[in-house]
């Protein structure tokens, strides 16, 4: 068990170990020059002040001495400051972060519990009008377009009916968002909950328990969502990266102040150090969640731990 | 069930046996015959087609010019001369939308070229050769992976700037690692089968066996991957449009458009029904022919 989460925590800090390397080349990765870029919506800019942010982001140096001034920043919580404004970037993320957290694992608790119900259903009533029907709806639901479903939820429920608010900051707001993240990632996870469920109703041992003349409760209980859990834990561990990456686009529909939406601003005006600065807390979060996504996977199954 | 064989049938059965190729259809034939009994092929198949008429006829069908505006005519609702009613600056939209159905195809087969060819090349290479080659090719993929390809699209734009071409490399990078990850997987199980050992034992070269060997056994999941691929680069190239990262105005993409319209949608709700209403049919559509090829090609999945 230590071996695998050793190996487990090697990975993750290995994955975020590369990250850094990539943020600081994404700079040098700009076609022409990145100050000059970074500047070019702002005309009243001196050659003076270029050199001098030049200097600041210490891109006058060899890049392994800027990888190294870096990555002693980032150790010691500086994620350096903002081009517009002069702000310190990791204060800003972390006030943010919260926010697309919330909406996150809101959504993967919409998504938890109409994927699951509906794989479920759909895989116990395999073969029927009723099993057709949830495919449908699971199919339609990753065809739409996140940013579309939220934009018409919005009509319908906000402008409307006017039941919902859109653009708050408390959790009145948070439902929509919530909602349209939740029901196209809803579809992915009924997908794939009714092929592990179909796996394991298949199995020698659930139908020796329909056999044995268990009433379907036991069955589907004891039996066969127990052995489900597992395959499902993961399912949900790897929705959670999507989630995140579904919340980038959700937030800038519903204008939701969450992290997503300071990172397109920060691309649209160009802002590399809070873009790397983005980049790196979302690999974290990725990462973390990835690992803690396996150890809850040793826990639940310690078959895995030996493979 | 009868016990013993029936007389009338004895003439053939000692008939010669068919060549085996004619026992077993061909993927092709498969395929086509699969996707006449899944109707969820069928109608996936029915709206790729339209899709592909609708971009290679798009001058002839679109009753407008996509770009032409008319101040006269600004947000006027579907009627008989707009179908689809007209935008903001008084285009008609039913002409931008089928105008966009050729971004849409050249979104979905360029980004998928990107990310099917440099994931075959990774996966090839990485699981044939073996060694440091393979642990560095196959553990960058990994943290490739681990990135999640909303960060790896965002990044890419991040450094290129923001722009339709821009944002279908991107999405192409993005999606490197399932192209990878599969066929290293394929090249590992037929480098386990006893007629690999063979054909390097008996001295074919790097080239015959990738080529000869490998490459047609990597093809048919790579198949199913790249039709969900197109789905999945045409949604996330809208998306990227739709944050103003891709596509920029007055180009007739569908996700541009959506951005576009945002403002005006609360008085003129066909300026985003009708753009979402063609990315999602187009997406479903690939989504079920994807689907259908996968059941057709996927042994596991036939035998259920």
């Amino acid at each position: 068990m230590a071996r695998y989460l050793l190996k487990r925590l090697l990975s993750a800090v290995v994955t975020i170990w590369v990250t850094t390397i990539a943020v600081v080349l994404l700079i040098h990765l700009v076609p022409g020059d990145p100050v000059k870029i970074m500047f070019a919506q702002s005309q009243s800019t001196t050659p003076e002040q270029l050199e001098t942010v030049r200097h600041n982001l210490g891109l006058d140096r060899p890049i392994y001495e800027q990888y190294a001034i870096y990555m002693s920043r980032v150790l010691h919580g500086d994620f350096g400051h903002t081009i517009r404004g002069d702000q310190p970037i990791l204060p800003l993320l972390l006030g943010r972060l919260p926010y697309t957290l919330a909406l996150a694992l809101s959504s993967l608790l919409v998504a938890t519990v109409i994927g699951l119900g509906l794989g479920f259903l759909a895989a116990y009533k395999r073969g029927t009008a009723l099993d057709s029907l949830c495919m449908v709806l699971a199919i339609g639901g990753v065809s739409v377009p996140v940013f579309w479903l939220g934009q018409i939820l919005i009509l319908v429920f906000a402008v409307r009916l006017s039941w919902f608010q859109v653009a708050g900051s408390d959790w009145r707001s948070l439902i929509l968002p919530a909602l349209t993240l939740g029901v196209t990632n809803a579809a992915v996870v009924a997908r794939l909950t009714r092929s592990t469920m179909i796996d394991i109703f298949n199995q020698d041992y659930i139908r020796t328990a329909w056999a044995k003349g268990l009433p379907a409760r036991t069955v589907l209980s004891r039996h066969a969502l127990r052995a489900g859990l597992v395959p499902i834990v993961t399912i949900l561990g790897l929705q959670f990266t999507y989630t995140m990456g579904g919340a980038v686009i959700v937030e800038n529909v519903f204008s939701w102040n969450g992290i997503g939406r300071l990172a397109v601003q920060a691309i649209f005006q160009r802002d590399y150090p809070l873009i790397q600065g983005f980049i790196l807390t979302f690999a974290c979060l990725v990462a973390l969640v990835s690992l803690a996504m396996d150890v809850l996977y040793a826990v639940l199954d310690p078959r895995i731990v030996h493979v | 069930m009868s016990e013993s064989f029936p007389v009338e049938e004895l003439p053939a059965a000692l008939a010669p046996l068919p060549p085996a190729a004619a026992l077993r259809p061909g993927p092709v034939r498969r395929i086509g015959s699969f996707l006449l009994r899944n109707p969820g092929g069928v109608i996936g198949a029915t709206i790729v087609l339209c899709l592909v008429l609708s971009a290679v006829l798009a001058p002839i069908i679109a009753p407008y010019d996509p770009l032409h505006m008319g101040a006269g005519r600004r947000l006027t609702p579907p009627s008989p001369a707009h179908p689809f009613g007209t935008d903001e600056f008084g285009r008609d939209l039913l002409s931008r939308v089928i105008y966009g159905s050729r971004l849409t195809l050249q979104i979905g087969l360029i980004a998928v070229s990107i990310s099917l060819g440099t994931g075959l090349l990774v996966g090839l290479v990485g699981g044939y050769s073996g060694g440091w080659v393979e642990r560095i090719l196959m553990r960058g993929t990994d943290v490739l992976f681990s990135f999640t390809d909303t960060l790896i699209a965002l990044a890419a734009v991040a450094v290129l700037g923001p722009s339709l071409t821009n944002a279908m490399i991107a999405v192409g990078i993005a999606a490197i690692p399932y192209y990878a990850r599969v066929t290293y997987g394929v090249v590992l199980v037929e480098k386990s089968k006893p007629y690999f050992d063979a054909a390097v034992a008996a001295g074919a070269g790097h080239l015959r066996i990738i080529f000869v060997h490998l490459l047609p056994n990597v093809i048919p999941p790579l198949i199913v991957v790249a039709s969900l691929g197109v789905s999945a680069a045409v949604l996330a190239a809208a998306g990227l449009s739709f944050l103003g990262l891709g596509a920029q105005p007055p180009s007739p993409e569908w996700g541009a458009m959506l951005a576009s319209g945002r403002d005006y949608f609360t008085r003129a709700s066909w300026i985003m029904t009708f753009p979402g209403l063609a990315i999602a049919l187009s997406v479903l559509g690939f989504n079920l022919l994807g689907d259908a090829l996968r059941e057709a090609l996927d042994p596991r999945q036939r035998r259920r």
